[in-house]
């Protein structure tokens, strides 16, 4: 014990302890910084246009590609639908995961606890592109959905391909994150809270929205923030449940770097999205406080 | 194990309305371990009764039983001549008092005593002056925008209270809701239970395991034991009168001498006769136990020293102990080897009369020292 004081004497003396907290932020300041460094050059690219001739970038700085994404329907139309996806998907996964992972919690059965927690982490341990196949083979026209669909008589439907499949393949893509965030604020909720507030005359339904939801928010909005910046952002079930009708941002910034190669307008979009995704958690962030959080700070 | 029902405490006139009544309630976690045991009680409307008793005794557990959180797995539990468990929790008319007092951390003081108003559909005109009113009552008028973090632990206290009755309940239920404050506090917020309780006249059934508070606050003491009720009665009575060795031994300090019934009642061990009455049914040569409590032991350097009292023994000072208002002696009587009595001694002025090893003399009266059959036979 003594020989390892001792080195450690040596390799970072007592006057250093000061910076000590300074020292262990290093790696993560290291990491963003190179995040940073990308950004910029992504911001550089993006002021040049592609060259249609010698399919290099334009010399002179321009905002040509921020226009041609502003002006161009497409790109509009593609924005707006990553960003209803995302709320939507927001919407639909916390009304699923607030149940699920109260119950998760609250059981008295292990044995319940159990079969909910595998039921949500084997799809978990699959990894999304597989996740989107099986729902393509589930959704699909001979699938397992319209089979069952058939029994009570009704005629095969198109459940693929469109808006509603690439939101619900990503609510059931989410749900997992969402529960494992829930849950710890769930569980910070003492029983005895929901029990005294039955004592007061609450129902369980005034109890949960008068007094869990409210003690939860702090899950509530993290596991919403999360949720939210991962489906804004997502490229594999737009892709796959989307077939190529239903892109999202990251669809179309792929399709500029490795489809058209065009550099500029792809950094361009990537930056939209970096925008965007930073209004998105400024607006969360505005109207709930960095407290809600429990990042310090009164509301 | 004596069972009093309330019937001794009523008026003269016999007009006396029971509030809750429980009859051969047993609960059985599994195991074969009874939490609560057979425990048969009565209250009165308007009383205030403490379930007193150790830790694991099964306080809370009966207590949960009382409020309908709980179902019983024997016997029966009326609250006003109903059945607990007749109606969901949130029907029943019990304010409850938490042992971590579960508050709502996200409202304020003034929102979490007017959150049982809203749940029971009181006339939303009439909200915030009750609530005013009831926070007025327990000294907190003008913190009701405090939120519950911004309040002190016994303001948080008097939150709890006034949350718990401000929709009038037919029953109060504390569990513990004392324990976690320091003795001071604890003290003042038993009197301010007192208060409050006598102010409004709702009945009461508190859970401690703090002796001191049960005599303070309380109408009526149950002893539990092992889920057992031990004995229910007055504070005074339960005090001066334990029906059996745990009660005398869980309230205040007592010495005990163990030996075999005289026929005269009293107690003989070896060749020393030790004078008392006995409790219960103590019949010639069984087994029995004697208590007798450290304030009714005289000490004095000599025999003649002590005054009139009815049994006297020559004894050995084998440890002295500073207690503030008092000093203790750990004594050894000649006559009992291997018997130590705790002996209060109170000297206003001196710094100790008495020092380790000092030959003394101690006595009592004869009435003073209870003589209980031995748990064991
Ligand atoms: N839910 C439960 N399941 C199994 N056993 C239990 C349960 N609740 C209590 N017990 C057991 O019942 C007995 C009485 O417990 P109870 O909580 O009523 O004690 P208590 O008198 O309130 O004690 P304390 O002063 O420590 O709060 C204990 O032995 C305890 O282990
Ligand atoms: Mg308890």
């Amino acid at each position: 014990m003594d020989a390892l004081n001792r080195t450690l004497d040596i390799v970072w003396p007592a006057r250093m302890m000061p910076y000590t907290g300074w020292a262990l932020l290093m790696p993560a300041l290291l990491l963003v910084g190179l995040l940073v460094l990308g950004l910029f050059q992504m911001a550089d690219s993006s002021l040049h246009t592609l060259d249609r001739s010698t399919f290099l970038p334009s010399e002179n700085y321009t905002l040509e590609n921020y226009r041609t994404v502003v002006e161009n329907a497409t790109y509009g139309k593609i924005i707006w639908r990553s960003v209803l996806g995302a709320v939507l998907t927001v919407f639909f996964t916390l009304l699923l995961a607030l149940p699920y992972s109260y119950i998760m919690v609250r059981t008295s059965s292990s044995a319940v606890r159990k079969v909910l927690l595998v039921t949500l982490f084997l799809p978990f341990f699959i990894g999304q592109v597989v996740r989107a196949y099986g729902l393509l083979i589930i959704l699909g026209t001979t699938g397992v959905a319209n089979n069952a669909l058939g029994l009570v008589g009704v005629e095969p439907i198109r459940l693929l391909f469109n808006f509603p499949a690439v939101v619900f393949g990503l609510v059931q893509y989410m749900l997992p994150f969402a529960v494992l965030m829930l849950a710890p604020a769930l569980t910070a909720i003492p029983r005895e809270t929901e029990t005294a507030a039955a004592s007061l005359g609450a129902n369980w339904l005034q109890s949960f929205r008068h007094v869990v939801i409210p003690m939860a928010k702090p899950g509530l909005i993290g596991a919403g923030l999360v949720v939210g910046t991962l489906a804004l952002t997502d490229f594999a079930m737009p892709a796959m449940l989307g077939g190529g009708s239903q892109d999202f941002i990251a669809n179309a910034i792929y399709d500029q770097f490795f489809r058209t190669a065009d550099q500029g307008l792809g950094a361009a979009l990537a930056l939209m999205l970096v925008v965007l995704g930073s209004v998105f958690v400024a607006i969360v962030i505005s109207i709930f406080g960095a407290g809600t959080l429990g990042m310090g700070g009164k509301k | 194990m004596t069972d009093r029902s309330a019937a001794q405490y009523a008026p003269a006139d016999g007009a006396r309305e029971i509030a809750v009544r429980a009859s051969h309630v047993s609960m059985d976690f599994g195991g074969g371990v009874l939490a609560v045991d057979d425990a048969s009680f009565e209250l009165e409307k308007g009383r205030f009764l403490t379930i007193l008793g150790p830790s694991g005794s099964g306080k809370t557990t009966l207590l949960r039983m009382i409020a309908g959180f709980q179902k019983q797995t024997a016997g029966e539990i009326t609250i006003n001549g109903k059945a607990v468990g007749a109606a969901p929790p949130h029907r029943r008319s019990i304010g409850m008092v938490f042992q971590r007092l579960a508050l709502f951390p996200h409202m304020t003081a003034a929102e979490n005593v007017a959150f049982p108003l809203k749940m029971r559909r009181f006339d939303p005109r009439t909200i915030p002056d009750r609530v005013n009113g009831f926070l007025e009552l327990v000294k907190l008028g003008g913190y009701g925008n405090r939120r519950i973090n911004e309040l002190s632990g016994g303001q948080q206290q008097r939150v709890a209270i006034a949350r718990a009755l401000v929709f009038e309940p037919d029953l109060l239920l504390l569990d513990e809701p004392l324990a976690a404050l320091d003795v001071k506090l604890r003290e003042e917020m038993q009197l301010e239970f007192r208060r409050i309780q006598h102010e409004l006249g709702v009945t009461t059934i508190n859970v401690t395991h703090d002796q001191r508070e049960a005599l303070v606050v309380s109408d009526d003491i149950i002893v539990m034991d092992g889920g057992r009720i031990q004995q229910h009665a007055k504070p005074v009575e339960l005090y001066r009168a334990p029906t059996n060795p745990f009660v005398a031994g869980f309230l205040g300090l007592s010495s005990f001498v163990e030996g075999k019934a005289t026929a005269d009642g009293d107690l003989q061990s070896g060749d020393l006769k030790v004078l008392g009455v006995s409790a219960g049914d103590v019949t010639e040569g069984v087994p029995v136990i004697a208590a007798i409590r450290a304030e009714q032991i005289r000490l004095a350097r000599s025999a003649p020293a002590l005054g009139a009292c009815e049994m006297q023994l020559d004894a050995t000072v084998i440890d002295t102990i500073f207690e503030g208002e008092r000093q203790m002696y750990i004594v050894e009587a000649a006559s009992l080897p291997g018997t130590t009595f705790r002996v209060y001694h109170h000297d206003p002025e001196g710094f100790g009369l008495f020092d380790i090893g000092d030959p003394v003399a101690i006595g009592w009266n004869r009435r003073d020292l209870k003589i209980f059959r031995h748990a064991a036979e």
